[in-house]
């Protein structure tokens, strides 16, 4: 983690061995717009002593800059938070990690964010908790804005009952968004208090292991069990495959064809062909949001097929049609689970359109013919977005997504006793 | 026979016949039938793409090409290329996109995009990545030409059929007019000449932008609705008036509809009187000669103020489309009467500043600034007091001003809602102040909220406070550029934040009159405001008289 600043024995980021590091103001090295930069931190050992750390630093901090004739000048720093971000971090290095994007994120949406790690399960309970302000200035004659944020460490049981924990450091009226990074488990009991208590939950469904189907499922689940919005890194991904997928339809003359999908084939990377060995939750996701928009229903869920590079299959139906789904499989270098392709086959009385979305370095290309005529191929960019740029769209969002909603029901109904 | 007579003697239109229905009508019979699929129904067409449902923010606009006119320009430079620089470097716009400018200017397209690339590092809101700026600047070619030369538009087709094919832009084409206003009726006139308006059926679309000022007065206004009209048809058409893509005012509409506790006091119930300032702490600089021409009335009041005012009075729309918003916004435009040659005299001030200290330091006055008459009569503020007249507003007075060399550089709507019916503390040693709401659109975007509070003691005294919300402190990063938002819309075909040629119009049936009647009054007696200052003095006086006075900014 790489911090700015750095009084008594500098920054040495977070999660460190207890006694490191600063305790209290953060002396910045260098002071400029735009710029997040570390102006707090101290260490804690209870909860009570979190809430006295964090009460410490709006009392304390101040700011220092040269003003318009070379003066010092003070500026205030303001607390404006939006919300409560829970991160729960299975390891220290994820919880580093989400600490890094949490950072960039300091002017764009300030929050209080709550970094959570459980360890050492057998042994006595213990909290350590690192607690920081990051500030930024908005422009040159603003005041600070600032953002907390609360590195938890909890050891022996506490890491049992981290709603214990967490809730009473959350500011109240504020939503709480919890972002789990890793390897979700949404059947602990730790898991569905925490649940309780937040309004958002974010994952990234394309990094689970195995195929990943069981947890979309459980995912799926989330909404109706405790009234909680789901957002997906994987879904926000696809974002340029959906526009890409819908601009060929806008065309007058190919936008008849939108109502008679006949096939649907997804083409994904693997270095193994064998079923399980693929996370396949991003194609299941392109299936999921065409069937829904186009208002198909599941006929036979998404299953394996016997053989290795067989990949799954399952059946849709829309107004009496049979429309069969494949996911197949591809040897590729790419990380296990991208979409490759996007094949659609339809027919229309007599014509054909084949649509063929495929993935090249910078974006996707879509290649449509009709009956056998090449229409001219568009490209689409889609630069690979980062997990800090992912999880600001997400957060921008703050309404009800009811597109994800709807993907994520049908991706249920798709793997359903998968 | 007159048009009057004619309609006079009419005869009634025939009764429609019973027997005869409409192509395609079915009964009632018919259409449960057809419901339950017992008959045959003809197939049913949508021109709504299914799979467009909820991807409205991921939405990128079809491959084009943007022609810009007046590419050498000042706009073109510090505004247009930034503006499609940052789209470019955000992947809003069409991987087959390509802009060809159009210019008197002997440049290449090599020379002209060096130029381009000097105004990028000058302008840009954020830098571009090297390759992202080469990859861009290669999309951007350069077509010399006089636009009023028959060839220069001649090879301009040649050029951009090449360029559709080269770029795989499916014939789409968008018109950005950049230039001095007087070139509007002749590049128009050409592009008509060449056809390259027309739109195909399954071909390309072809939409034009049209900067401000759209005509001078209500005349010329029409004359240039006109002209625009015999080429293109209005829903082509782009009119950027550049304060509608602001974050701020675009955030105007989604604070009054889209929060519930506002709407209620929105009226002539609970308001008092509305307050729209345009400050600005600048002078002409360079533009003397424009601003002769030009003064206040015509280079904010008609456009910035009015647009202004109307998304404050304008009732809901029933949906969030461009004619349903503008339809409402024109009723407004409708409802204020021009002000008549009495209340000329007594609710328009105008002014000119003379030299004084801005910011600390002295500045000279308009009459002195560079391409000015020494005996200018050209206002450099007005402040003028309005009436809606409506349901919604009938009695509350609109009181707007602008001007150059103010104290400051500031842009706000304040809404001043009335006093305590009551003096309940009759004890305290000051009146509860009636509560405010000042929206700020520049600088500092924000909005406030002024109410009365208890001072911490042992007796009631009340004290206003306020309730702050800084734009800066709750999303500070990344707010697109007013350009940057109004040409992707253009581009995604979104007319919602462009003015309507009907619009344009009725504010100009406003503002024409101020300036016909100043016409018969006798010299102003300019300059009549210190640079620095406020304005003139009558501009309080004006609303003193009404027991109010203007909000210190």
């Amino acid at each position: 983690v790489s911090i700015e600043g750095g009084a008594a024995g500098g920054a040495t980021g977070i999660g460190g061995p207890p006694g490191a590091g600063p305790n209290g103001p953060v002396a910045p090295i260098r002071v400029a717009p735009g710029q997040p930069m570390l102006r707090w931190s101290s260490r804690a050992r209870t909860l009570d002593g979190v809430a006295k750390e964090l009460g410490r630093i709006w009392s304390s901090i101040s700011l220092t800059t040269p003003g318009a004739d070379g003066a010092p000048e003070r500026r205030v720093a303001a607390r404006s938070s939006v919300m409560n971000l829970v991160v729960i971090a299975g390891r220290g290095e994820v919880g580093e990690r989400a600490a890094a994007i949490v950072d960039g994120l300091t002017g764009r949406h300030p929050s209080r964010t709550l970094i959570v790690t459980p360890a050492d399960p057998d042994g006595p309970p213990w909290l350590d908790a690192q607690v920081q302000a990051h500030c930024m200035l908005p422009s040159d004659s603003a005041p600070e804005t600032c953002s907390e944020l609360v590195y938890m460490t909890c050891g022996g049981e506490s890491g049992q009952h981290l709603v214990g924990i967490v809730a009473p450091l959350l500011i109240h009226d504020l939503p709480v968004t919890l972002w789990w990074p890793g390897e979700p488990r949404f059947e602990s009991r730790t898991s569905r208090d925490l649940l309780d208590l937040a309004d958002r939950v974010l994952v990234d469904g394309s990094g689970w292991s195995g195929d990943g189907l069981e947890r979309l499922g459980a995912l799926a689940a989330l909404p109706n069990e405790f009234k909680v919005e789901v957002g997906d890194f994987a879904l926000l991904r696809q974002a340029r495959w959906r526009e890409a997928i819908a601009s060929t339809f806008d065309r007058p003359s190919l936008m008849p064809f939108v109502g008679h999908i006949e096939r649907v084939e997804v083409r994904y990377a693997a270095a193994d062909g064998a079923p399980g060995a693929a996370n396949i939750v991003r194609p299941i996701y392109h299936v999921a949001w065409l069937a829904c928009r186009l208002g198909m229903s599941v006929s036979e869920p998404i299953h394996a097929l016997p053989g290795s590079w067989s990949g799954y299959e399952g059946l849709l139906r829309s107004r009496g049609r049979r429309i069969p789904v494949t996911l197949r499989p591809m040897e590729s270098t790419s990380p296990r689970g991208t979409t490759l392709a996007v094949e659609l086959y339809a027919r229309r009385g007599r014509s054909e359109l084949v649509i063929e979305v495929t993935a090249y370095a910078d974006g996707v290309v879509v290649h449509a013919s009709l009956d056998d005529t090449s229409l001219p191929q568009r490209r689409f960019l889609a630069p690979r977005k980062r997990e800090a740029d992912l999880l600001a769209e997400t957060i921008d969002a703050a309404g009800r997504d009811a597109l994800s909603a709807e993907i994520l029901a049908m991706a249920a109904m798709l793997v359903a006793g998968a | 026979v007159t048009l009057k007579s004619r309609r006079r003697y009419r005869l009634p239109r025939p009764a429609p016949s019973i027997a005869v229905s409409a192509p395609g009508a079915q009964t009632i019979r018919e259409e449960r039938l057809a419901h339950l699929g017992k008959r045959r129904r003809a197939a049913q067409r949508s021109d709504v793409n299914p799979l467009r449902e909820g991807l409205r923010l991921e939405r990128v606009p079809d491959p084009h090409v943007m022609v810009l006119f007046g590419a050498t320009g000042d706009l073109s430079h510090r505004k247009v290329f930034p503006a499609l620089a940052q789209l470019w470097r955000t992947n809003l716009l069409p991987a087959d996109w390509a802009c060809l400018a159009v210019g008197r200017r002997p440049y290449d397209d090599e020379t002209f995009r060096e130029d381009v690339a000097a105004s990028l590092h000058a302008n840009c809101r954020i830098q571009l990545e090297p390759e992202m700026e080469k990859q861009f600047l290669e999309r951007i070619a350069y077509h010399r030409g006089d636009f009023g030369d028959d060839a220069t538009f001649d090879t301009l087709s040649e050029k951009l059929e090449s360029m559709h094919v080269e770029h795989e832009t499916a014939s789409n084409l968008l018109f950005y007019l950049a230039t001095q206003p007087s070139a509007f009726p002749q590049i128009v006139a050409q592009i008509g000449r060449c056809g390259l308006d027309h739109e195909v059926h399954g071909g390309g679309w072809r939409r034009i932008i049209i900067e401000k000022p759209f005509g001078r007065d209500l005349d010329s206004a029409r004359k240039l609705n006109r002209e625009v009209s015999r080429v293109f048809r209005e829903t082509q058409v782009y009119r950027i008036d550049h304060y509608l893509g602001k974050e701020t005012v675009r955030n105007l509409m989604v604070f009054r509809f889209g929060n519930g506790i506002f709407e209620p006091l929105w009226n002539r119930r609970y308001v008092d009187h509305i307050q729209i300032t345009v400050a600005e702490s600048i002078g002409v600089a360079d533009r003397g000669s424009f601003y002769e021409e030009t003064g206040a009335a015509r280079d904010v009041l008609q456009n910035h103020l009015l647009q202004l005012l109307t998304l404050v009075a304008m009732e809901p729309p029933a949906t969030f489309e461009a004619d349903a918003l503008r339809d409402e916004k024109l009723k407004v435009l409708r409802a204020i009467a021009p002000p008549t040659r009495h209340e000329m005299v007594k609710d328009v001030v105008r002014g000119q500043y003379d030299k004084g200290w801005v910011a600390g330091l002295p500045v000279k006055g308009y009459r002195q600034e560079k391409e000015v008459d020494p005996d200018s009569e050209t206002e450099t503020f007005i402040a003028a007091r309005f009436e809606v007249e409506d349901w919604r507003w009938s009695g509350v007075p609109f009181y707007l001003r602008t001007g150059k060399r103010l104290a400051k550089r500031a842009t706000e709507i304040a809404i001043q809602f009335r006093d305590v019916p009551h003096r309940l503390f009759a004890e305290a040693a000051t009146d509860p102040q009636p509560n405010l709401l000042a929206i700020r659109v520049q600088p500092d975007e924000g909005i406030l909220l002024r109410f009365g509070s208890k001072v911490p003691g042992l007796g009631l005294e009340i004290r206003p406070v306020t309730m702050d919300f800084t734009y800066g402190a709750a999303f500070s990063a990344d707010t697109p550029d007013a350009y940057e938002t109004l040409m992707l819309d253009s581009m995604l075909g979104d007319q919602s934040l462009f003015t309507r040629a009907d619009e344009v119009e009725a504010a100009w049936s406003i503002v024409t009159p101020m300036h016909e009647a100043w016409l018969d009054m006798p010299p102003p007696e300019f300059p009549n405001y210190a640079a620095g200052t406020w304005g003139p003095e009558a501009a309080d006086t004006l609303l003193e008289r009404d027991g109010r006075r203007w909000r210190r900014l």
